[in-house]
């Protein structure tokens, strides 16, 4: 590239940037209010579902095996309908879980979290866009609650699933380990997609690097995953990739943080 | 052998005491009284014993936490139990302590928790009313002792 056509995209990228994050804000700030505006309708379902079946089993038990058969049938239906609608719950309630962390609330500190169950509620956010063409696959650990900032290292993990995602271009698997490594633990993300160039793998931490077209990339996504697990975690992140074969992350956070 | 407990419930959102209120039917022998309003709440309140009053936090005219903090003027040995929305957290947990909650439940709960809260709440307010009662008893008793040694000790001058 000519100097200043460089610089011309420098400008052009730059702008992006200022663009997506005010994006983001007016988002966040958006998704907080939607969040609290379907908390209690769900919250209000949820327990619906547990009173129906409670009371089923009371009816069912009142009945007896002897019941008339038409009415116990019935009572089937109804039982699998309500199991259904709680799995429906289910998971529009760990969108929401997802969301909320990216939602413009009030700041949470460190505090004991459940990774694994982080893990998923970001899965189930990205997966919502990506699962027609990619599966993704979980294999985790018994893990122990993990002091850490939730909203952010939630934050870290979708950055890394996006990318990930955004890796492979037709189809292929994202899969996300979590164990224990002594007194840390370990969230590996692996994907089955490009892969990168040496010269690619230099520049990834870089702020603003990125090799996505405008308007897909913003080069703020690792970086800003860098801090949070380096500077606000005391861990470690590092990664593999292989040209056409893939990449897989590592992030590393002991299981008891010490304030930096 | 105890009487009924008594529950009070607050909440700005119908669907709320409805799901609530089913449940502590259906599982408790609870009498549930569900409020709109905290004003109402707190009329109920200034006239009726209670065992328990669960608030929402976010309402309309009063918060949850000013609402707790009435009642446990009114009705100190009342246990109360803040039932709140993801996004009032904070300033809730705040409040806690200014106000003695007994419990603190995020929206949604899980009706066993739930369950297992209220019946423990209702059993500590009213073995806290039968420790008061017997309390005054041994007082009543004392004060006739005493009354019986006052007439002794002149029976002999
Ligand atoms: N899983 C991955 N596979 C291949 N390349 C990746 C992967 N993750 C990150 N990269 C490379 O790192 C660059 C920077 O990533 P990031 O900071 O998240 O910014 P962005 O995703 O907005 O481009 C990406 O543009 C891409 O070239
Ligand atoms: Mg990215």
């Amino acid at each position: 590239m000519e100097p200043a056509a460089a610089t011309e995209f420098e400008l052009e990228r730059l702008r992006a940037q200022v663009a997506a994050l005010s994006k983001d804000a007016v988002l966040a700030q958006l998704a907080a209010g939607v969040i609290h505006e379907i908390n209690t309708p769900i919250a209000s379902i949820f327990s619906n579902i547990d009173v129906m079946e409670r009371s089923l089993e009371a009816i069912e038990a009142q009945l007896g095996a002897g019941g008339p058969p038409k009415a116990l049938a019935l009572l089937k239906m109804m039982r699998n309908l309500v199991q259904v609608d709680r799995m429906a719950c289910q998971r529009i309630s760990g969108v929401i879980r997802g969301l909320k962390l990216h939602a413009r609330g009030e700041e949470e500190g460190l505090c004991p979290a459940h990774l694994n169950q982080l893990v998923e509620d970001s899965i189930l956010l990205v997966g919502s866009e990506y699962k027609r063409r990619i599966a993704f696959i979980t294999d985790l650990g018994d893990l122990p609650p993990v002091e850490c900032n939730p909203q952010l290292i939630g934050q870290a993990l979708l950055n890394l699933l996006v990318n990930a995602a955004q890796a492979i271009e037709a189809e292929g698997q994202v899969t996300v380990r979590t164990a224990v490594e002594g007194d840390q633990v370990l969230i590996s993300i692996a994907d089955t997609g490009t892969g990168m160039t040496d010269e690619v793998k230099q520049k990834i931490f870089h702020t603003a690097f990125s090799t996505k077209a405008l308007g897909v990339g913003t080069g703020l996504g690792l970086p800003l995953t860098y801090r949070i697990i380096t500077e606000q975690h005391r861990g470690t992140i590092t990664f593999t990739s292989e040209l056409g074969r893939g990449t897989t992350f590592e992030i590393r956070i002991p299981i008891t943080t010490k304030e930096p | 052998m105890n009487p009924q407990p008594e529950i009070v419930l607050v909440d700005d959102e119908e669907m709320v005491l409805t799901s609530v209120s089913a449940l502590l039917m259906l599982e408790t022998e609870c009498n549930v009284h569900t409020f709109l309003s905290p004003a109402e709440a707190i009329r109920h309140l200034e006239t009726h014993p209670v065992d328990l009053v669960v608030s929402d936090y976010l309402m309309p005219q009063m918060n949850g936490i000013q609402l707790l903090a009435k009642s446990k003027e009114l009705q100190p040995e009342a246990a109360r139990v803040l039932l709140t929305g993801h996004a009032d957290k904070g300033s809730a947990i705040q409040a806690i302590n200014a106000v003695g909650l007994y419990h603190y439940l995020e929206k949604p709960w899980e009706n066993a928790q739930l369950l297992m809260i209220v019946n423990s709440a209702v059993e500590r307010t009213q073995l806290l009313r039968q420790v008061q009662a017997m309390i005054s008893d041994l007082d009543n008793a004392h004060d006739s002792l005493k009354d019986i040694q006052t007439r002794l000790i002149k029976a002999f001058l």
